[in-house]
């Protein structure tokens, strides 16, 4: 029990050391006031030009929140690459490695405890901003629930690729440009600029079982409509692909650890 | 004069070089970089393309005006920093005092200043615009001529506004996050078509916000082969360069030196 309970205290540190830097938020509201004013034109216009009521199965106000959600996802993800990256080069891996603790559960409990925070900053300040443009939506408990349910697996699938792309400075010259290509694909696959149901047709069923839309996707299209079928189905593919990416962290990590030569003094 | 101008574009040529030789000392990393802003912008023409195969037009825009406004601002936003690397951080070295290593030559300051630094991931966009555009887009020799034209203004639109939007960190100290966030702006209206805005969006868009000169006369001006428009890019973009130099000198009036100790590189 003890092993566990000491990674949920990481998480919480972690948590509490970033409510230290409060003044992000309000780079945060601009950031996110101008996207989604953005996004209100861009979907109002296409709204208005084609004369729908819907599209891709949401009203203009569910799309704004769809959104907003999506945002508030994306823009919670700490840099994870790029810090184990840091440990890798810099030797502080080292250091982390004499604690009595796991060094990827370590990662993993501090990224949930920072991310969980940035999360629920964003999407305070985002539902505010999508109130202020379109007015609330049919919000349900259930719904809220079965969202709430899906975000620590799609956290916990992000962070996973991210730390796997950090591990690749074992042998990379640099992985700044991975991590930019994994963040560009979770952006566009992931359907955090379009719900996949505005995907070509062709496209929509490979998408959908891509992890990207597990990570964005899922959570966002749970939070304006709800359905029990759709979080089991969403629950499936995060279980699944969490399953496959976690072995290859793993492997990665256990050959990496192979490659660490300490010298001490 | 011409002299002095001469010496000014041949310390230019020096500083690229320089520059160019010390990102390519870690040519993986210089590479990967590079390819990866050049992904990073492909797939903002993905969804751009996605969004299009759904809705063909937009407010009189189609998918190969949105092609045009990515290509034109992308090589035009790499142009104003891949050799003037500093303007990007302009305002963090005016907050650390870090002007001081630059006002010791015998060289005007803030072209000298400006040239210090060269970009990897910058290349990435100049390539990716120019391909953009010549791929997709199929121009003629007269629209590709046009086209070269405005990317140098959009360059000088880019160059001034970082410029102007550092020089804010004289009057306010850490700017660097309100800098940031107004850059950002900028930016971001700079890659979605102007017609999705209308009235008062408008007004900020020639005005706190100068991406019409970006997002409107450049397409307009290759959509209609027109060299009027073409010239209120490059004169909003001249304005806007020549307000960022006079707010940038003004301000240096009430810099501070700093007693940091620290060696240039």
């Amino acid at each position: 029990m003890n092993a566990i309970k000491k990674y949920f205290f990481v998480a919480w540190i972690a948590m509490r050391s970033n409510l230290a830097y409060f003044s992000e938020v309000s780079g945060r509201l601009i950031f996110l006031g101008v996207v989604l004013f953005i996004f209100l034109r861009l979907w109002q216009v296409t709204f208005g030009e084609n004369g729908a009521k819907t599209l891709g199965g949401l009203t203009l106000a569910q799309m704004l929140w769809y959104l907003t959600v999506t945002e508030a996802i994306i823009l919670s993800s700490p840099p994870v690459a790029r810090l184990v990256d840091q440990d890798v080069r810099t030797g502080a891996l080292s250091v982390q490695l004499t604690r009595p603790l796991y060094y990827p559960f370590f990662c993993l409990f501090t990224n949930l405890g920072e991310r969980f925070l940035r999360f629920f900053l964003n999407l305070a300040v985002g539902s505010v901003i999508a109130y202020i443009f379109v007015g609330p939506i049919n919000f349900r408990a259930d719904g809220l629930a079965l969202f709430l349910l899906s975000v620590p697996l799609a956290f916990t699938l992000d962070f996973s690729v991210n730390f796997l792309i950090g591990l690749g400075a074992f042998w990379l010259e640099d992985t700044a440009g991975l991590t930019l290509i994994y963040s560009r694909i979770l952006m566009i696959f992931g359907g955090m600029l379009i719900p996949i149901e505005l995907f070509p047709e062709w496209l929509q069923p490979a998408v959908k079982w891509l992890p990207f839309s597990s990570v964005v996707y899922g959570p966002a299209h749970l939070f304006v409509k709800p359905d029990l079928a759709e979080f089991a189905l969403l629950l499936l593919r995060q279980t699944s692909a969490l399953l496959v990416i976690g072995i290859a962290v793993y492997w990665v990590f256990q050959t990496a650890m192979r490659r660490v030569f300490v010298n001490g003094g | 004069m011409y002299k002095k101008l001469q010496s000014y574009f041949r310390l230019a040529g020096a500083y690229t070089v320089v520059g160019f030789k010390a990102n390519l000392e870690y040519r993986g990393a210089f590479l990967s970089q590079m390819i990866a802003m050049f992904l990073n912008d492909s797939v903002w023409l993905v969804f751009w393309i996605i969004f299009f195969t759904r809705f063909p037009i937009l407010k009189g825009w189609n998918v190969n005006d949105v092609i045009t406004l990515w290509a034109v601002s992308a090589a035009g936003f790499g142009m104003a920093h891949a050799c003037f690397g500093n303007a990007i951080s302009l305002a963090g070295l005016i907050t650390r005092g870090q002007l001081d290593n630059w006002l010791i030559y015998p060289r005007a300051l803030l072209p000298h200043l400006l040239l210090g630094k060269v970009t990897a991931t910058e290349w990435g966009d100049i390539l990716f615009g120019y391909s953009a555009y010549l791929l997709l887009v199929h121009p003629s020799l007269s629209d590709f001529a046009l086209f070269v034209f405005l990317t140098f203004a959009v360059a000088v639109l880019f160059l001034g506004f970082s410029i102007l939007s550092g020089s804010l960190a004289f009057w306010l100290g850490n700017a660097e996050n309100v800098c940031d966030q107004w850059r950002f702006a900028m930016i971001t209206f700079s890659t979605y078509p102007a017609s999705l805005f209308d009235g008062q969006a408008k007004l900020f868009l020639y005005t706190i916000i100068p991406a019409g000169f970006c997002s409107y006369f450049p397409v307009q001006a290759l959509k209609e082969n027109s060299l009027l428009y073409a010239s209120y890019s490059m004169l909003g973009a001249l304005a806007v360069f020549v307000l960022g130099v006079v707010a940038f000198y003004i301000g240096l009036r009430r810099y501070e030196s700093g007693n940091m100790l620290e060696m240039r590189s």
